[in-house]
């Protein structure tokens, strides 16, 4: 441990900290472009100078280790000149394009011009030119003449996804961030050198032009593309529904948790958000025998259960079978479970279709499962080789054999674990088929009854990660259409069936999960939120015990 | 502390009653009354006075002069291509208070040094509030109210909305109608008479 | 003495016609004189085949509008009594012209006429009752109109003329002490003296403050500004807010009828009816000695021609004052009625009292 001081504070600080790591502990804000935590340090930028008592010049702040005694000061009389110089140094050749450029509004450049700069210019000669609009990856914008040389991008393609597309060529003001010749910024990460990069050199294709950032709102979330649980930031539009075909969800950003993800996403994550506002929603409960039907939440329920009720009275409880799903969040299953198995006493539950190994993955974030839940609906108990009750697989065949009579199914497109014609086959020889989830697919299309699932960006709730991390997502956009949460689908359900489920928040339902499930007994609801909380100590479960194919 | 000086003279009793003033306010505009009827009587019987009996201007057969600087309905500059100069940055759809602009960008694509253009620009003028902010806040001098129309009214809501071809096609209003000099006085406005002819 | 049928119609239809033009045409001089006291032109767009008239055809056009608008009702009103209340308030605004005197007496072909509708002995207890009438209309058909702001407006319009009948009544009872009788054609009468031989002995230089008060009081009656609280078109909406078309044609024609007979009582109290100066019934007698013989006819003529006249005045300045006071506030308009009209109303009478006795 050392102690320096910084503008007066006095510090504690393990040794080989760097001087602007300090000041951060510290609370106090230096400046910096080049300097981000998660990649290695450079000092190329030189905005973070500080002056450091004893040292004849200014130092960078962020290559600078403290050492014992160091007194630093960040807000000096020279430290503001010398910021103000740089500032004035990088904008150049900097051209004037906040107004059609998309970092605008969370732009560094702009942000420390206010707060450090406030120069006029003073230069008449012509800005260099360089190349701009240039579409270097499948996902990223680059537009050399904001580039301010931090090497930020590179830096994170040499050392993070370990792609290495990334260089710096010529030199002087003629120096150029590109790819390398014949190559794309194409990797699984390439999304967050859009994020990492401070001014609007790379920018998002995806997001181009949708809409301004400012008027996004922001919602704490997880991504639900794979088992790994990302944290992540929802960046919705609320307040300007017309941008971008009234799509409210505009972009999802990764959200530091030293834990899962660090400041990262996938790309695969990043920009899979778009069966969100997609024309393939599920708007209100439909009844699809014979002719296609809407009808109203207490319509739906009541004619499911009475057909239900009819199914169970003339072939026994083991003619149903409920598949769900690891796309639903702990208060769903727990609740489904509590209606399907609890209260109509049902024997044949699980939740796997797709092998969940069969996925891209790698060692870094990405995992084979591409569900977010997988290890809360085993926690829960909802599976086939949780309980003693068939597989997907067998139900199918039971189906197929007139066994099972009736099939509800949730989110799952079954034709992604098996032949579509098995799946027909199976699905029309039953009595009852109930479909629930947010968008249609091929299985919803040969339902009896399709009921519309809130989306994990309309619903608030838990999902339990690979590691058996419980993490929160919140309601960032209200549920579209009819579209409920699936825990209260499974409530209007059991009401029509006369079964208690006494919740009215996603909240209720934690609590009765933590009452009554084992696994997460104990588990303060109000902890779940920012970084979630690791049932076992964050000891990732081996791959292979994830694995239920 | 603080002191507070009443300026108001407490008042005497025959003001409270209000008589005095009642009457002299009577008074004042009985004066008018008289006057004016005088004058229009006279005007009638064919004399010419110095004074207008009344300041009315017989709109819409005759229209005031419009200052330059007056707000009047919106209009989206040109480049010299015919395209609009305005690049979809926004601006004046986030500062304006009555949110009634309404932009959908679009990428320029045969010129990738502009590089963003509006697809749509809409404003409604049934909610604008004529404030101009979405003017002063436009960096690209690409919105102006400079058209000198002011009739702006319409059978149907979606008729108040402006479209961008609607306001890339409007010119600013023309300034041989008015002239002012330095003090803002008018030197010439035959806008009166023009309308008034072109009316007739 | 009584009068043939015929007679009385006439008289009925001279007094009807009279006031019901008045109220029409007040219409067009009150567009007309704000203007002018504002040094505008004012309404003067309504034409027939080009032919604008000053504007006279805007009464026409208001008339036609009232009527071809829908008479629109809400939904909850009191059926009945939402269609009766204009009515009534017409009705009631009308029927005092009964005992308004507008001239002395018509000898035509032997019979003699009295130019007063209904020569009731009681008249002034007649206005009053009438007067006290008034209110009705307002706040029934504020009540049924099923809407909180009629009803507010209809509270403010009763609590207001209430007060201010209060007032009313005695803010002339230093007149009736004087002429010592109820009945208007007397009262006239009683004004043709002199006083010195040359100042017309009218009840305004009796009575000044009784005058004031009374003409105050009277304009506070007809609920136009400055005493408004009950309307306030503008922002504070009153009792006729549920009303469209000819109903609140009807409303409106009230308050203009209702200034008419403000009017036309402010003169024959206080400025001799329809007496002229010098004028006896057997022509003009100059205090300086000449006479000019008329006719029974003319002298009938230039009575009704004079009290024409006066009550046009009345109408003119009534006007004037409208468009000149800005509206009081409730509670100021409340104030004045009860803590300064009245009380000095009470002090005239008993001030009148005691010089009467005086000079006994
Ligand atoms: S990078 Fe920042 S400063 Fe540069 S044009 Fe974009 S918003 Fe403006
Ligand atoms: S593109 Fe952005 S991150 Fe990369 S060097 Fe330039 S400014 Fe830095
Ligand atoms: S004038 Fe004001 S209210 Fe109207 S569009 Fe412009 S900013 Fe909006
Ligand atoms: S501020 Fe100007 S350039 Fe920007 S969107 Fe509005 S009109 Fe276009």
């Amino acid at each position: 441990m050392v102690k320096v001081t910084i503008d007066g504070i006095e510090i504690e600080i393990p040794k080989g900290t760097t001087v602007i790591q300090a000041a951060e502990q510290a609370g106090i804000e230096i400046p910096r472009y080049c300097y981000h935590p998660g990649l290695s340090i450079v000092g190329v930028c030189r905005i973070c100078l500080v002056e450091i008592e004893r040292m004849p010049k200014l130092q960078v702040a962020c290559y600078t280790p403290a050492t014992e005694g160091m007194v630093v000061h960040t807000n000096t009389e020279q430290v503001l000149e010398a910021r103000q110089a740089v500032m004035e140094f990088l904008l150049v050749n900097h051209p004037l394009d906040c107004p059609v450029c998309d970092q605008a509004g969370e732009c560094w450049l702009q942000n420390f011009y206010m707060q450090h700069a406030l120069h006029d210019s003073r230069m008449f000669e012509n800005k260099v030119k360089k190349s701009k609009a240039l579409q270097i990856g499948p996902n990223v914008m680059l537009d050399s003449e904001r580039c301010i040389l931090c090497s930020r991008c590179v830096r994170f393609c040499d050392e993070i996804s370990k792609s290495n597309e990334l260089g710096i060529f010529n030199r002087g003001d003629r120096a150029e961030l590109q790819p390398y010749p014949g190559t794309e910024l194409d990797n699984d990460y390439s999304g967050n050198t859009i994020d990492i990069c401070p001014v609007g050199a790379l920018t998002d294709r995806d997001f181009r032009f949708r809409t301004r950032v400012w008027y996004l709102s922001e919602t704490e979330s997880i991504c639900p593309g794979c088992s790994t649980g990302c944290n992540i930031n929802v960046h919705h539009n609320d307040q300007r529904t017309y941008k971008a075909g009234g799509s409210r969800v505009s972009r999802l950003k990764p959200r530091y948790n030293p834990d899962v993800n660090e400041w990262w996403m996938c790309d695969a994550g990043r920009y899979g958000f778009t069966h969100v506002d997609a024309d393939s929603r599920i708007l209100a409960p439909t009844r699809s025998i014979g002719e296609e039907q809407e009808m109203s939440w207490g319509e739906a329920a009541s004619e499911i259960m009475t057909k239900l009720r009819e199914v169970i009275s003339v072939h026994g409880k083991e003619s149903v079978g409920v598949i769900l799903s690891p796309q639903m969040t702990n208060e769903d299953l727990f609740v489904a479970r509590r209606f399907f198995r609890d209260g109509l006493g049902l024997k044949h539950i699980d939740f796997e279709v797709a092998p969940l190994t069969t996925g891209a993955k790698d060692d870094f974030l990405i995992k084979a499962d591409k569900n977010p839940n997988t290890a809360g609906a085993r926690l829960l108990g909802v599976g086939a080789r949780q309980g003693s009750g068939m597989t997907v697989a067998e139900m199918l065949e039971a189906a197929r054999k007139r066994k099972l009579r009736a099939l509800y199914i949730c989110h799952h497109d079954l034709a992604n674990g098996f032949a579509v014609d098995v799946v027909e086959e199976a699905l029309t020889a039953q009595d009852l088929v109930v479909f629930q989830g947010p968008n249609t697919n091929s299985t919803s299309a040969l339902a009896h009854y399709v009921l519309p699932a809130a989306a994990f960006v309309e619903k608030t709730g838990s999902f339990t990660n690979y590691a058996e991390r419980v993490q929160m997502i919140h309601t960032a956009v209200t549920p579209l259409g009819e579209s409920k949460a699936d825990w209260q689908i499974f409530r209007s359900l059991a009401k029509e069936a006369a079964i208690s489920v006494p919740y009215f928040e996603a909240e209720d339902v934690f609590q009765a999960l933590t009452a009554e499930v084992e696994a997460f007994s104990g588990l303060p609801y109000a902890g779940l939120a920012g970084q979630g909380i690791a049932l076992r100590d964050g000891q990732a479960l081996p791959e292979s015990e994830t694995v239920v194919a | 502390m603080i002191n507070v000086h009443d300026k108001h003279k407490p008042l005497t009793f025959i003001e409270k009653t209000y008589l005095p003033a009642i009457v002299s306010g009577v008074l004042l505009t009985s004066r008018h009354f008289f006057v004016n009827l005088t004058r229009h009587i006279l005007r009638a019987f064919g004399v010419k006075l110095k004074n207008m009996a009344a300041v009315t201007i017989q709109y819409p057969e005759f229209l005031r002069p419009l200052f330059p600087r007056l707000r009047t309905m919106h209009r989206l500059t040109r480049r010299e291509d015919g395209t609009p100069r305005c690049v979809a940055c926004m601006m004046c759809e986030t500062v304006c208070p009555a949110k009634c602009i309404y932009i959908i960008a679009d990428e320029k694509l045969e010129n990738p040094q502009i590089e963003k253009m509006p697809r749509s620009f809409d404003i409604d003028l049934g909610l604008c509030v004529f404030c101009g902010y979405c003017v002063e806040a436009c960096p690209e001098d690409a919105i102006r109210m400079d058209t000198g129309i002011l009739e702006i009214s319409n059978y149907t809501r979606n008729g108040m909305i402006l479209d961008l071809e609607t306001m890339l096609s409007l010119e600013p209003m023309s300034s041989r109608y008015v002239q002012y000099d330095r003090g803002g006085e008018v030197v010439s406005a035959d806008y009166i008479d023009e309308r008034h002819r072109s009316d007739a | 003495m009584t009068e043939s049928i015929g007679i009385v119609l006439g008289k009925l239809a001279f007094v009807l016609l009279f006031v019901l033009n008045f109220g029409g045409v007040l219409t067009w001089v009150e567009r007309k004189q704000s203007a002018l006291m504002q040094d505008r032109i004012g309404a003067n767009r309504a034409a027939i085949f080009g032919f604008r008239a000053i504007g006279l055809f805007h009464g026409i056009a208001d008339a036609v509008k009232m009527f071809t608008k829908e008479s629109f009702r809400p939904a909850n009103a009191e059926k009945f009594i939402f269609t009766l209340a204009p009515a009534i308030s017409v009705f009631f605004a009308l029927i005092g012209f009964a005992v308004i005197p507008f001239g002395d007496k018509l000898l035509l072909g032997g019979t003699e006429i009295n130019l007063q509708l209904a020569p009731l002995n009681v008249g002034v207890l007649y206005l009053f009752a009438v007067a006290g009438m008034a209110v009705y209309g307002v706040v029934l058909g504020a009540w049924a109109s099923r809407n909180n702001y009629a009803l507010l407006g209809g509270l403010r319009a009763a609590a207001q003329m209430i007060s201010y009948e209060v007032a009313l009544g005695v803010s002339i009872f230093g007149c009736i002490m004087i002429y010592q009788t109820v009945d208007l054609q007397e009262i006239v009468r009683w004004q043709g003296g002199y006083w010195g031989g040359w100042l017309p002995a009218w009840g305004v230089f009796l009575q000044p403050v009784g005058f004031i008060l009374f003409l105050t009081v009277g304009i506070a009656e007809t609920k136009r500004i400055p005493f408004d609280a009950p309307e306030g078109e503008s922002e504070i909406i009153g009792y006729n807010l549920e009303y469209s078309g000819m109903g609140f044609g009807m409303f409106l024609l009230t308050d203009f009828i209702e200034t008419v007979m403000i009017a036309a009582i402010t003169v024959t109290l206080f400025f001799g009816g329809w007496q002229v100066p010098y004028l006896m019934p057997d022509g003009f007698h100059f205090p300086w000695g000449g006479t000019v013989e008329l006719a029974n006819w003319a002298v009938a003529i230039l009575q009704v021609v004079s009290f024409t006249f006066k009550v046009i005045f009345f109408l003119w300045l009534q006007m004037t004052i409208r468009w000149t006071l800005p509206r009081f506030r409730y509670d100021q308009i409340m104030r004045l009625g009860w803590k300064y009209l009245l009380p000095i109303s009470l002090a005239n009478i008993v001030i009148t009292g005691f010089l009467i006795l005086m000079l006994k």
